[in-house]
């Protein structure tokens, strides 16, 4: 028996344009998950989510909606339009996330972990504090979390949403963790950062 | 290496052997690959957790009414794409083909008195039988081989240009250096519309 493989995002599309129904729904069906995880992790509204998920499918309907396979993948393509109307939204007010002004060069914690405290995190209380955790980091390293963490959107489709180079993905992906196994410990280590106050110096 | 290349590669850490050489030297950068093996585990797991988290139903019902919406219009506008230059084709040729029987056609002029010039119009001036030459007392002279009028018939005149060359199918003089100008004459049209006399005007008939 000959299986035959799933259709590319790109196949759907043009199958899509030339009006077929049918790969409208199994384009949205593939990819709507993610985009709406993704602007509700940033969002945190379920409704901003919902309206900006729909927004973004009604934009691929649009005839000049402006995506190019050259250019980058359909899945990096949508999230990039995801991203620009999450934007306005946030602008608008419409969302309660800070725009922040933080550079990349901006302080981040020492690496650095407290015995156990991340033992659990595969367990029901780690994963809700983990979870907590992400929503409290700052706009540009959640958005990269979510994206490449939670979502597995590889560096390069990253790099086309966030619209900048792939090494900022990674340096800021690696600022967000960083940042994110200094609020774990601090959760379970309340007071002064620990890291902080003692900070590990090798001199190997 | 040291721990601060350490730290900056760590994400690469499980498949370098140099960073893994140092993480097994240095306890610190151990635990803290450790605790980033955790982190992405922890991270794995909350993914998994979250992956059914999905737009609402309604979402893909609204989409696939706007689609269809569209796509119907759209699907509209190609149906109508094909007749719109038909449609164009044929109007502009219905107007070529009016034009043509108006301009071709007989024309049936107002009727008017004998010797009361009507507009300026095309006139044809057909040959028929059984014409004399003659002219008449209001000036008309009657067409080579044209029929003649009965006096109880109605006829119409119109006023035309013809070349002054005209003058000489009806045996009037023509200066040989005037021939094509133009000079107005009114021409009688019989009932049935055919031309029968020509009357030159501000033109001696000599």
């Amino acid at each position: 028996m000959k299986i035959t493989p799933p259709e590319t995002d790109n196949e759907l599309f043009v199958r899509l344009r030339r009006g077929e129904e049918s790969a409208f729904v199994a384009l949205y069906r593939r990819r709507q998950g993610a985009i709406y995880r993704f602007v509700l992790h940033m969002s945190r509204s379920p409704a901003v989510a919902e309206d900006v998920a729909q927004e973004v499918f009604v934009a691929l309907l649009r005839d000049g909606c402006g995506y190019d396979p050259d250019r980058g993948t359909l899945s990096g393509y949508l999230f990039g339009i995801a991203r620009k109307l999450l934007l306005r939204q946030i602008e608008r007010g419409r969302v309660d996330v800070p725009l922040e002004s933080d550079s990349e060069d901006a302080a981040i914690p020492e690496l650095a972990v407290a015995g156990s405290a991340l033992e659990d995190l595969t367990h029901r209380e780690g994963i809700e504090a983990l979870r907590r955790a992400i929503g409290t980091l700052p706009r540009r390293y959640r958005e990269v979390v979510v994206l490449c963490d939670l979502e597995e959107v590889d560096y390069a489709d990253a790099a086309q949403v966030l619209g900048c180079p792939i090494g900022t993905v990674r340096s800021r992906l690696h600022r967000a963790r960083a940042l994110l196994l200094d609020k774990l410990n601090h959760e379970r280590h309340p007071g002064p950062n620990v890291s902080a106050l003692n900070p590990i110096r090798c001199l190997t | 290496m040291n721990c601060q290349e350490f730290r900056e590669n760590i994400a690469e850490a499980r498949a370098n052997a140099d960073l893994l050489q140092h993480s097994a030297e240095c306890e610190a950068c151990a635990a803290l690959l450790n605790a980033h093996g955790t982190l992405s585990a922890g991270l794995k797991t909350l993914a998994a957790e979250l992956r059914h988290v999905e737009a609402p139903a309604r979402v893909e019902l609204g989409l696939v009414a706007a689609f269809r919406s569209q796509h119907w219009r759209q699907r509209g506008a190609v149906g109508r794409q094909w007749w719109i230059p038909a449609l164009s084709w044929a109007t502009a040729a219905g107007v070529v083909i009016v034009a043509a029987l108006f301009l071709l056609r007989p024309h049936q002029p107002l009727p008017a008195h004998r010797g009361a010039p009507g507009s300026v119009e095309m006139a044809s001036m057909t040959d028929s039988p059984d014409v004399s030459a003659a002219e008449g007392d209001d000036g008309f002279i009657a067409l080579p081989n044209a029929r003649g009028l009965d006096p109880a018939e109605e006829v119409n005149i119109v006023r035309v240009e013809v070349p002054r060359s005209a003058m000489l199918e009806v045996g009037l003089a023509v200066n040989a250096d005037s021939v094509s100008e133009l000079v107005e004459a009114d021409v009688m049209l019989g009932p049935d519309g055919l031309a029968r006399a020509i009357r030159f005007v501000d033109e001696p008939t000599m």
